[in-house]
């Protein structure tokens, strides 16, 4: 699965679930949600981008993010709010 | 001077159903490089898993129920069967008949690229399918609909039908539960029931067709269950379904008490959400769950691109969907724009007898506030009710305090055809006088449509 990053150049990595992982996990963190729940999360929202990349070979980072939120949203609203404000790298 | 902008194509079109195919083939013709790019199979739903095949199936179960009833008229019948695999082998053969699916050859014949993976915007011009980029300078987007999976808990932890697959299945099912008491669901019902299935019809609304006049809901919901030995549960709700042996046990709620139904098989057809899951925002394009927002020209916030078709989410049928893809054609590379006319757009659902519609409905003129007059004129009044031996059924018209046809809803055999003297009525704005004075053919079923005419002028 190909990410185009933003750019000029619009160059592509390949998708990274720990990058994800770790974002999501930071922006849960941030409105102070338990470790263990944080990593729960993490990994149920990594799971459905996961799901949905099968289906998208090549998508841009803005694309992860959106899907990330929206699925981040039903486990932690305050989190996704902050995760969609403050771009957290991905 | 500016440098102009270069892209592969004049117009790729997303989607190869009604909706698209229309706009391609025009553009293709008048010299344009197009592109189409289809996720599943070429032609899209209606040919290949909607009317056209649910169509065929349909022929042959009022075919069926004919004959089976034939007694009454001295005709021998009791050994009278079907093989099912037979019928589907017809429906096969009508769906290549029509042409339209799977064919990615007549585009390629008309010069028109054509790309099968899902399409998805890396940005405004760019689109990325199976990880080959493609630019154009516009873009139609007519990706339709797909069947909504509604949230009831244990829906996920059994395999269900749509109407998409039980137009696969082997054999009809011994016992149906059809959620969803809209057009698609009775159709399905009503041609499950005919082969034998005894089949549950859960709707939440207070009748069957919730779109459509009461009396055409009532009406069909009392031939379903008196007919054909539907069991129709309205003002229901199904709270859960779980598995049970090899069938699914599924509680409904139903006026504050709480009823379990074991059936074999689960029919979802609680309707379609238009599908725009291809990266809109890397576009700029604003929609939202229920559909892609466009202006009268179909035209989106960005505006080369346009939308047509059930991705608009107006539930639109196939004949809508095609109109408003050669408006999109004609408003892509022409000026003046032109607005798709929905006026008089019919309606229709194939059952026994089947049901037309076209214009406003009396709920659409008492929401809007207009005044207005209305007559039913029931099939039992009129001779081919006699000859036919078949009585249930109405015409009924709406028109304004003039007398000019606004709408109207017929339920009749060969509603479909009938409706049309109406559509025409709708559209050209005749009065109900016009329509009753015009000759109609005796012992035709439209004769109901002059007395309930007459009514009115």
């Amino acid at each position: 699965m190909d990410i185009i990053k933003r750019g000029g150049d619009r160059h592509s990595e390949q998708f990274m679930r720990d990058k994800l992982h770790a974002s999501i996990v930071a922006a849960c963190l941030s409105v102070r949600t338990p470790i263990g729940q944080a990593e729960a999360i993490a990994n149920a929202v990594c799971e459905s981008v996961i799901a949905w990349l099968q289906q998208h070979p090549e998508v841009t980072s803005n694309d992860i993010r959106l899907v990330a939120t929206k699925h981040l949203r039903i486990h932690n609203p305050e989190a996704a709010y902050l995760y969609e404000q403050h771009h957290i790298t991905i | 001077m500016a440098k102009k902008n270069t892209f592969d194509y004049d117009l790729i079109v997303i989607g190869s159903g009604a909706g698209g195919s229309a706009a391609a083939t025009i553009a293709a013709r008048e010299g344009k490089t197009v592109a189409i790019i289809e996720s599943s199979v070429f032609g899209g739903d209606s040919p290949n898993w909607g009317d056209v095949p649910t169509k065929a199936l349909m022929h042959v179960a009022n075919l069926y129920d004919e004959a089976r009833h034939g007694a009454r008229f001295g005709l021998r019948s009791s050994t009278l069967g079907y093989n099912y695999p037979s019928i589907r082998a017809w429906k096969e053969l009508a769906v290549k008949r029509t042409g339209a699916g799977g064919n990615r050859k007549y585009y390629e014949n008309q010069g028109i690229n054509t790309f099968i993976g899902l399409a998805h915007f890396l940005s405004p011009n760019e689109i990325s399918v199976n990880r080959r980029h493609l630019s154009a300078s516009n873009f139609l987007i007519a990706t339709g609909a797909n069947w909504i999976i509604p949230k009831i808990p244990g829906l996920d932890t059994i395999k269900y039908l749509t109407p998409r697959t039980i137009l696969e299945t082997i054999r009809p099912p011994k016992s149906l539960l059809i959620i969803g008491g809209d057009d698609t669901g009775i159709e399905i019902a009503q041609l499950m029931a005919t082969f034998g299935t005894k089949v549950y019809i859960v709707e939440s609304a207070n009748h069957l067709l919730p779109n459509h006049d009461i009396e055409v809901g009532e009406l069909i919901g009392r031939v379903l269950s008196e007919q054909k030995g539907v069991t129709v549960l309205t003002h229901s709700q199904v709270v859960s379904i779980e598995k049970e042996g090899l069938g699914k046990r599924i509680i409904i709620s139903r006026a504050g008490t709480e009823k379990s139904v074991r059936v074999d098989e689960v029919l979802v057809a609680v309707g379609r959400a238009p599908e725009v899951d291809l990266g809109l925002e890397n576009a700029g394009v604003k929609y939202t769950d229920a559909g892609i927002k466009v202006n009268d020209f179909l035209q989106t916030n960005v505006k080369y691109i346009f939308a047509a078709g059930e991705v608009l989410g107006r539930n639109s049928q196939t004949h809508t969907a095609l109109m408003e893809s050669q408006v999109a054609a004609n408003n892509i590379f022409h000026q003046p724009k032109i607005e798709p006319d929905y006026t008089a757009i019919p309606k229709v659902i194939f059952t026994n007898p089947s049901i037309a519609t076209v214009g406003l409905s009396e709920d659409d003129c008492l929401k809007s506030k207009i005044s207005i007059k209305k007559a039913v004129a029931p099939l039992s009044i009129i001779a081919r009710s006699n000859t036919a031996d078949f009585r249930d059924g109405f015409v009924k018209i709406i028109t304004d305090k003039k007398g000019v046809i606004l709408g109207a809803s017929v339920v009749a055999p060969h509603a479909a055809e009938i409706i049309h003297e109406l559509t025409l009525a709708v559209k050209y704005g005749l009065t109900a006088y016009q329509v009753a004075d015009t000759p109609h053919a005796f012992l035709s079923w439209s004769e109901a449509v002059r007395v309930a005419a007459s009514k009115l002028s």
